[in-house]
């Protein structure tokens, strides 16, 4: 294969020129492809981020008039922030709304995806009406949930029904239930991500292990504990670290059903540099707050991506095609 | 217990948990869409209202016709715009912006298939601009928006769509070019096609199904997009997410009936879409890494 590499061609020939020609074209035409995305993210993001330094390290809100005047603090804002109890509690709070959810969607995904992926009448009705709360606009579900969870509203009404006694659960208003409740509508609306990716990840099985295992007499429960489980290990992993960097994000459900209340009981890192930012108009210390958390979520992803980096390549192998995996051995 | 008593128990478990999983699907678009056929004075009440007596088309007309009803009270129904300046915008943002990432990251999905254009790692720094949540950056943006004039435009919040759903686009159309066989295009090659011309002509058609699925897919994601919407814009370019939230805060109550009408009319057409591409939603919600 070494004639292929331009530099393995004798410069001078005939050929070695139409190699070196191809090779130069081949290089301008990844750059006309890079350079519209090239320069959409330095001139978007370059500022944005240097604006970002700017304010953390400059004491400014709204109330001041030009923000190119701002006293230079040093690391004063970062050490605020630092200190800062709430901005802690925030932290924990978002770690356990998408810890909760990750969980959530995943156990009931997985459990569905399991009862559903062999043919059964009815497979498509429900796997359809399975999809939809994924497909429907989360500020949606945040005004639904609003009607659903009222003191008065129908799931109390049901819960009445079923116990027979008055149920008035203050879903929205108690602030020791209410970081469950969103959990729960996250639930609600993404347990579809992970009934989807574990329904694909069953459905493109090997089947001969487990036709193996079945001839051996193994019960369907050491089967999927020995032989399926193992084999589903990257889709599991992908599900789980999708959800939980998707779920470290969340925004429209909370801030629309509670603006992080009551109190501050809903109120996670995402809600908080909101408040701080566009309630409080304390620009400098929503920058800096900002800006921990992007590092934080940068850290995150980048160990999420060394994750999924490893479990791609074991997907990849599981889809080739056999022809093609002979190919290349 | 015999070994056919045993899997005729194991169905009737099976169907009862996904009918149970079924029901608590269901029960919450059941109560937005009956909620938005309930006369005011059903919204809220106890014992809850379960099917809307007489249902009403009222809060459909109230919303899309902007006609002022009695009950929702006079004088704030009055100042409620019609939804049309939102649904155009949305309609204007979600199509524009998802043409441009399909269109463009097929071919950067292309480069990267055929010419390794970005390495594996940085393909996968390419999906930081859809993991890193936009909360983290969107304030100085703003401040940098008004600075140069892009706050509430079009093309400001556009440009921000397309970035963030390129990641999906790239992934995505590159699972489907990964699985077309490379001697159509050597045959093309050697007929005398340019490279820009085999793509289009030849690479692009050939996965158009795919493209179709993507284009549907990312469609979802912009049209419920919420967060910069809601503070990215002023008073032009109101999306349907942030005209929802409008009706919130009156000092008669919320207009539920109106909200879930409005609701309805968000919800229904993607689901349509979701339901079509309900084969490629895994794909492309793991970035193309799990295929069906």
């Amino acid at each position: 294969m070494a004639e292929v590499l331009a530099g393995a061609v004798p410069a001078g020939t005939a050929a070695g020129r139409r190699e070196v020609s191809r090779s130069r074209a081949v290089r301008r035409f990844k750059w006309i492809i890079l350079l519209p995305l090239l320069l959409t993210l330095f001139s978007l993001l370059i500022p944005v981020l240097l604006l970002q330094l700017y304010f953390s390290f400059h004491q400014w809100t709204v109330y001041l008039s030009s923000w190119w005047n701002a006293d230079f603090v040093a690391f004063d804002i970062f050490a605020s922030v630092f200190t800062d109890p709430r901005f802690g509690w925030a932290l924990l709070r978002s770690l356990a709304f998408a810890g909760g959810s990750t969980i959530g969607c995943f156990v009931f995904g997985f459990l569905l995806a399991y009862l559903i992926y062999r043919p059964f009448r009815g497979q498509a009705l429900y796997y359809a009406l399975f999809i939809l709360p994924m497909l429907t606009v989360p500020i949606v579900i945040a005004y639904t949930g609003q009607m659903l969870l009222d003191r008065s509203g129908p799931l109390n009404g049901i819960l009445s029904r079923l116990s027979g006694h008055d149920v008035q659960v203050l879903w929205l208003s108690n602030p020791d239930i209410a970081l469950l409740t969103v959990t729960l509508l996250d639930i609600w609306n993404w347990t579809p991500f992970s009934f989807i990716i574990m329904l694909a990840g069953l459905a493109s099985l090997p089947k001969e292990p487990i036709e193996a295992a079945q001839i051996l007499g193994a019960s369907s429960w050491r089967i999927f504990l020995e032989v399926q489980l193992p084999l589903l290990r990257p889709v599991i992993l992908l599900a789980l670290i999708l959800r939980f960097l998707d779920a470290m994000g969340a925004f429209p459900i909370i801030w629309a059903l509670l603006q992080g209340g009551p109190g501050t009981a809903t109120e996670t890192l995402g809600i908080y540099i909101y408040i701080t930012t566009w309630q409080d108009f304390n620009v400098s210390l929503g920058a800096a707050q900002s800006y921990i958390t992007m590092v934080m979520m940068v850290v995150i992803v980048l160990g999420a991506i060394q994750l999924l980096r490893k479990e791609k390549r074991s997907l990849d192998q599981m889809y080739a095609k056999p022809a093609e995996a002979g190919e290349a051995g | 217990m015999t070994r056919s008593q045993r899997r005729h128990a194991a169905a009737a478990v099976r169907y009862a948990a996904l009918t149970l999983w079924a029901l608590i699907v269901a029960f919450p678009l059941y109560w937005m869409v009956s909620t938005s056929f309930k006369p005011s004075d059903q919204w809220f009440s106890w014992p809850p209202v379960w099917f809307p007596s007489p249902p009403t088309l009222e809060n459909y007309r109230d919303v899309w016709l902007g006609t002022t009803s009695v009950a929702a009270g006079g004088q704030y129904a009055m100042e409620m715009q019609t939804p049309f300046l939102a649904l155009r915008n949305t309609l204007l943002l979600a199509f524009g912006a998802t043409t441009l990432a399909v269109l463009y990251g097929s071919i950067i999905a292309y480069g990267v298939s055929r010419y390794r254009l970005l390495s594996e790692v940085r393909m996968f720094q390419l999906l930081m601009l859809r993991m890193v949540p936009p909360i983290v950056i969107v304030a100085p943006l703003s401040l940098y928006y008004s600075y140069i004039g892009l706050l509430d435009s079009m093309f400001g919040l556009g440009v921000l769509y397309f970035l963030s759903s390129l990641p999906y686009a790239v992934w995505m159309t590159k699972s489907f070019i990964d699985e077309v066989p490379r001697e159509v295009e050597q045959a093309a090659e050697i007929l005398g096609a340019s490279r820009w011309r085999t793509i289009f002509e030849v690479v692009l058609p050939l996965i158009r199904s795919g493209l179709v699925a993507t284009f549907m897919f990312i469609l979802i994601l912009n049209w419920s997009e919420y967060l910069l919407a809601l503070i990215l814009s002023k008073t032009h370019v109101v999306t349907l997410p942030v005209e929802l939230s409008k009706y919130e805060g009156s000092t008669e109550g919320r207009l539920f009936g109106r909200q879930a009408a409005l609701s309805v009319g968000i919800t229904v057409p993607l689901m349509i879409v979701g339901i079509l591409i309900r084969k490629h939603l895994a794909r492309g919600f793991s970035f193309g890494m799990v295929r069906r």
